[in-house]
């Protein structure tokens, strides 16, 4: 009997419990098994599992983050690119609940709980899935100095109406050094800006080499 | 983005209070006069990015000094000992810049060669344009179909003349298989797939350092998100990282499936459906596909063009004397195949050269054969447009649609699915992410 066919069937509320919590275990073993691969010392192993990532998808998304930040440099990437390869594969078409779980996992790895890092990367996956609901929590680290230029970025990228609203708001509220910031994705987005000239032209920086005589 | 909406460095200083003295103050980009140059009046040039294939361009611009076409006037670098270098081969009275917006102030500048890596030809092309200078600008053209859009735009709006580095076109034996095809000496052509090695993989990754002194590494990421300074995305190597490089179909793709691109007519349209598949690097920051297979389907004419990148799948180049039109091979290990209905024709297309079979180069055409454009060597084709009007060979048109093929294998094989392309509306289609994709937000102040 396939799951499809499960799901259709008259259960008794006992065989349904059941059902889940089989469910719920076999995803627990594979995201055990994934974190287990990721961690493994060949890079060969840790490749095929990050590879294989997408399928595990949004169970896995907050394991992962942990194991981003591990001391093994090749560990900490291969994590982070399972969790892009989630990322990238509940991105596909036709594939709504599977993005909105793996939005509603990547959420929370924006607190300040997370190293910057984690929350860096994590504004970036939201900038190719993130939905409406994302858009407070992104909005937030605008007022984040290490990382409201991502956030900034992020916002510009992600096209609801919703961002727009929390770029002027972003605007209003933000220091003067990083107004000319978010005028900027406002106009990018289409939205004019008074007040706040677009900078872009306007050198800066000095060489010290010497022309020859 | 309207001029209006931009701040020129005097009113920066005038808005800040500064008072201070610099040389250069003028704006260019409010003095666009496009056509600049008559035609017995030497082009006033500016290098920006002298390392790698900048570094080349500058000594080869050298020849063209003595030929009295140009005087270089300005070299830039965000790599101090590269700059250094520069002046030494740029000779006296050259100006170096580490920020190419002091280049384009200048108003005696007509010119500008840009050398830097993929991540900044967009920005830096469309500030060049804005400010009324022509461009050279090395290939790809573009790392995002945002980018090739604006640089389009771009080129158009402010009627500067762009070539880009996609050379191959523009060599002697490229005339020569262009004639050669368009004649039908091997029929009508159904299939080009091109035939590349692999890209490395790095066998010593290190961790993440302080950038080297020389080096303004907030000014080398520019557009990019930040990230703290690793050797392993710089100098010689940014190729091999997808956002930088974008790997061997982003690089060696833009000359193989230009000479393509162009020897099939097909400048000016697109694929329908882009389909990548891949093998990743196990380890290091590198990301850019090992081994590569993309398919480009087009339609309305139906052809297909395809990318295979494995090492071992090279055409074996033929032997020469050196006497050829072309020279030797110098990097035999890429090209194409042009499958025929009468037979095939291979292109190798080592370094940006263009060498090709010996039946192409030995046909001699007969009384009411086709003719097509023959260029008198890149950068004089630059110089006939920037004088003319005329449109040069690797136009920004052409280049941005040769790019954009680049791109979207590249998308495909992120993204691990077919994607869907609108040639007329240059966007993707039915995949909601992709098309976030398209484009990627850039860094204050080093945007679009």
């Amino acid at each position: 009997m396939s799951i499809k066919s499960l799901k259709k069937a008259p259960l008794a509320p006992a065989t349904a419990g059941l059902m889940a919590g089989i469910a719920g275990a076999a995803q627990n073993k594979d995201v055990d098994e994934l974190i287990a691969k990721i961690k493994d010392n060949s890079d060969k192993v840790r490749t095929a599992a990050w590879l294989g990532a997408g399928n595990v998808g949004a169970p896995a998304v907050k394991p992962l983050a942990k194991v981003m930040t591990d001391n093994d440099l090749e560990v900490a990437r291969a994590a982070k690119r399972a969790l892009w390869k989630i990322v990238r594969h509940a991105g596909r078409p036709r594939a709504r609940n599977e993005k909105k779980a793996v939005t509603a996992e990547l959420v929370p790895l924006l607190g300040d709980d997370q190293p910057a890092p984690v929350r860096r990367e994590v504004l970036w996956m939201l900038s190719e899935i993130g939905d409406a609901k994302s858009i407070k929590p992104i909005a937030a680290l605008l007022a984040n100095k290490q990382l409201r230029e991502d956030a900034r970025m992020v916002l510009q990228r992600v096209p609801n109406k919703r961002a727009i609203g929390a770029l002027k708001a972003g605007l209003k509220a933000a220091p003067k050094d990083f107004k000319l910031n978010i005028a900027q994705s406002l106009r990018q987005r289409g939205v004019k800006v008074r007040g706040l000239p677009c900078v872009k032209l306007v050198p800066t920086k000095k060489t010290n080499v010497k022309p020859l005589e | 983005m309207k001029k209006s909406n931009q701040l020129s460095r005097r009113e920066f200083l005038a808005a800040a209070g500064a008072a201070v003295s610099v040389p250069y103050l003028i704006p260019s980009g409010v003095l666009a006069t496009p056509g600049r140059g008559g035609a017995n009046e030497r082009l006033t040039m500016a290098h920006i990015g002298v390392g790698g294939m900048g570094g080349h361009h500058l000594r080869d611009m050298k020849r063209f000094v003595k030929a009295g076409i140009v005087n270089i006037a300005a070299v830039c670098d965000a790599d101090e000992n590269r700059l250094a270098g520069a002046v030494k081969t740029a000779g006296p009275g050259v100006q170096p810049y580490r920020d190419y917006r002091y280049v384009l102030e200048r108003k005696d500048i007509d010119a500008v060669v840009i050398a830097t890596p993929d991540h900044w030809h967009a920005v830096q092309m469309v500030h060049a344009a804005e400010c009324g200078k022509h461009v050279y600008v090395e290939k790809p053209a573009c790392c995002t179909i945002e980018e090739g859009k604006a640089m389009v735009a771009a080129a158009k709006k402010n009627k500067v003349s762009v070539q880009v580095g996609s050379q191959g076109r523009s060599q002697p034996e490229a005339y020569l298989a262009h004639r050669y095809l368009v004649n039908g000496n091997i029929g009508h052509i159904d299939k080009v797939t091109c035939f590349h090695y692999n890209s490395p993989e790095d066998s010593n990754p290190v961790p993440n350092s302080d950038p080297p002194p020389e080096l303004d590494w907030d000014l080398w990421l520019g557009p990019l998100r930040w990230r703290p300074y690793n050797k392993k995305y710089c100098h010689g190597v940014f190729r091999w990282v997808l956002e930088s490089g974008g790997g061997q179909i982003r690089d060696r793709g833009a000359h193989v499936m230009s000479c393509a691109v162009w020897w099939m007519g097909a400048d000016g349209t697109g694929p329908v459906t882009v389909e990548a598949t891949g093998t990743a690097p196990k380890k290091g920051l590198w990301d850019s596909a090992v081994t590569m297979d993309v398919t480009y389907t087009f339609k309305n004419p139906d052809w297909v063009l395809t990318w295979n990148q494995h090492t071992g799948n090279a055409v074996p180049a033929e032997e020469r004397t050196g006497k050829e039109p072309g020279g030797k091979i110098s990097r035999p290990g890429y090209g194409a195949v042009y499958h025929g209905s009468q037979g095939k024709f291979v292109h190798w297309g080592g370094d940006g050269g263009t060498w090709v079979e010996k039946k192409a180069r030995e046909w001699k055409p007969p009384a009411g054969a086709k003719d097509v454009y023959k260029s008198p060597g890149h950068k004089e084709d630059w110089f006939k447009g920037i004088k003319t009007g005329a449109k040069t060979i690797m136009n920004i048109e052409a280049s941005v649609g040769v790019a954009n093929l680049c791109v979207l294998g590249n998308l495909s094989y992120i993204l691990g699915r077919k994607l869907k392309w609108d040639q007329q509306k240059q966007e993707i289609i039915g995949d909601v992410q992709a098309r976030r994709m398209m484009g990627h937000p850039q860094r204050h102040p080093y945007h679009l």
